[in-house]
């Protein structure tokens, strides 16, 4: 009887998700490719976003990929500078382009 | 070109289609070689995982077996990456504000003891699900089939609510909002607006999913559950409803989640259409969750498919499977029907009678007898959003 009383307390208690803390999310690392440029990524991009958000968009062209760094800056706020806008849409390019500037 | 001529067409045409075309341009089979995670997480088995920050999840196609869609396998998309954890849940109040006579801030408690209580069996999808089968690839991140999932939803309807509030005369427009934000402050929240006339019957604010309460990464304590719409529309982890008599301009209405408003809902990259709509309704769609790509079978043993169907909520009225590459078609068994929002479990049965590789194909009809296309007959548009091919998996006879 104890147990019966146990195991349903047990139920009970998987069953209410209340949370008693924060939930801390899993880190998983998305692999970008790491060349000298990789800094200004890791400085602008992971204020709102992980890297998974990089590797898992189709290669595009190089204007697509400056129009998604302008629009981070311009929507989303991050503060990206005009140096490191150049730095950044080279870098997505090069290694996440398709060969198309337009 | 009506939308009905464009499927007849599609079938007509179904014989020329044999394995996966590569000509530029022709929409193909959404990605499906994804690896599972094998980093499990809060309430979820281990998941095709695209970002960790916020979470974007998604279920592998051995999910989409059956009606519902365990809590632990169900997608997860999050777009602002602050997702504030509600540890003192006596304190959760959702904010019912802006035109009406009495405005509510109403807790869990309320929600649960001072509404009628009401349960609705629905799909949710996003937008973006299967985006990867477009050509040329948009953006977005570049979802499979598994973006979408089925629950029992459990909570009070949303028209109760503003009922208790009192919608003035000149109330017009419903706008939601959750409790997650932005990294920076004047970036936008992901908020919705809904029209009065939208407000139907069956539109929920949810607290409990498959009998139990929300799992943190689906929205808990409560979302919006409006069935048939894509899921950018169900906003997680409701904070506050405000009511309003003019439209107010948000980006994520009027620039993301949008689609051409023609009637192919359709466009190049080259000429892109002006004039656009939100996706709001799903179409007509369906997967096979058995067997998966590259399962080795047995010659002569029975194998038995299975996968699940749905639309916008008119209801499935077949499923044809093809066990040939699309040359003929046999009617599968339709599984109850739990309700006409929710997936349609299907299965059929076959013996593979040749060695080698079989391609089975399903095609979902509804009650307006529309049926999905085959996926090279799909239009482009510049989200990669809606589609809705006929669905195909290979296998190896040995």
């Amino acid at each position: 009887m104890k147990r019966l009383i146990l195991l349903t307390l047990l139920t009970l208690s998987t069953l209410s998700a209340e949370y008693t803390e924060k939930v801390k999310l899993p880190n998983v690392t998305f692999p970008m490719v790491i060349d000298e440029d990789f800094k200004v990524m890791q400085r602008n991009c992971q204020w709102c976003h992980s890297f998974g958000y990089v590797i898992n968009q189709a290669n595009q062209s190089r204007k697509f990929w400056h129009k998604v760094v302008v629009k981070m800056r311009e929507v989303y706020k991050a503060p990206i500078s005009k140096r490191d806008e150049k730095t950044a849409t080279d870098y997505l390019f090069k290694h996440y382009g398709n060969g198309k500037l337009e | 070109m009506q939308r009905r001529d464009f499927f007849k067409t599609s079938f007509v045409a179904s014989a020329a289609l044999l394995g996966n075309s590569t000509l530029a341009g022709e929409t193909k089979q959404p990605i499906d070689s994804q690896s599972i995670s094998k980093i499990a997480f809060p309430e979820k088995r281990p998941l095709i995982t695209y970002s960790d920050r916020p979470p974007l999840l998604e279920t592998p196609r051995d999910g989409f077996t059956t009606a519902i869609t365990p809590n632990n396998e169900f997608f997860v998309r999050w777009h602002s990456p602050r997702i504030p954890t509600h540890t003192e849940i006596q304190d959760y109040r959702i904010s019912i504000n802006g035109l009406v006579d009495n405005p509510l801030y109403i807790s869990l408690e309320n929600l649960k003891n001072d509404y009628e209580q009401v349960e609705i069996t629905a799909v949710l999808q996003c937008g973006g699900n299967s985006r990867s089968a477009f050509v040329p690839q948009t953006s977005g991140i570049q979802w499979g089939s598994g973006a979408m999932g089925c629950a029992k939803w459990k909570g009070v309807r949303l028209k109760d609510i503003l009922h208790n509030a009192g919608l003035s005369k000149d109330a017009h427009w419903i706008n939601f909002t959750g409790y997650d934000t932005p990294a920076f402050n004047k970036a936008p929240d992901l908020i919705r607006e809904l029209e009065l006339h939208e407000i139907k019957d069956d539109i929920i604010i949810a607290y409990e999913m498959n009998g139990e309460d929300l799992p943190y990464l689906n929205g808990y304590p409560v979302r919006l559950v409006i069935p048939g719409a894509y899921s950018d529309s169900w906003i997680k982890m409701l904070k506050n409803i405000n009511v309003t008599k003019e439209y107010k301009p948000l980006y994520f209405m009027d620039t993301a989640y949008r689609i051409p408003d023609n009637e192919c809902e359709c466009e190049t990259q080259d000429n892109l259409v002006s004039k656009t709509k939100p996706i709001t309704t799903m179409n007509i769609k369906s997967l096979i969750g058995y067997p998966t790509s590259n399962t080795l079978i047995n010659l002569n043993s029975k194998v038995v498919a299975k996968g699940v169907a749905f639309d916008s909520g008119h209801g499935i009225k077949d499923v044809l499977i093809s066990v040939n590459g699309g040359r003929t078609w046999e009617s599968a068994n339709l599984e109850e029907e739990l309700s006409p929002h929710a997936f349609r479990a299907f299965k059929f049965a076959f013996i593979p009678k040749n060695k080698g590789k079989i391609t089975i194909m399903a095609k979902a009809i509804n009650r307006l007898g529309e049926e999905q296309p085959f996926a090279k007959d799909i239009k482009w548009n510049h989200g990669g959003y809606k589609y809705n091919g006929i669905d195909s998996v290979t296998i190896k006879v040995v």
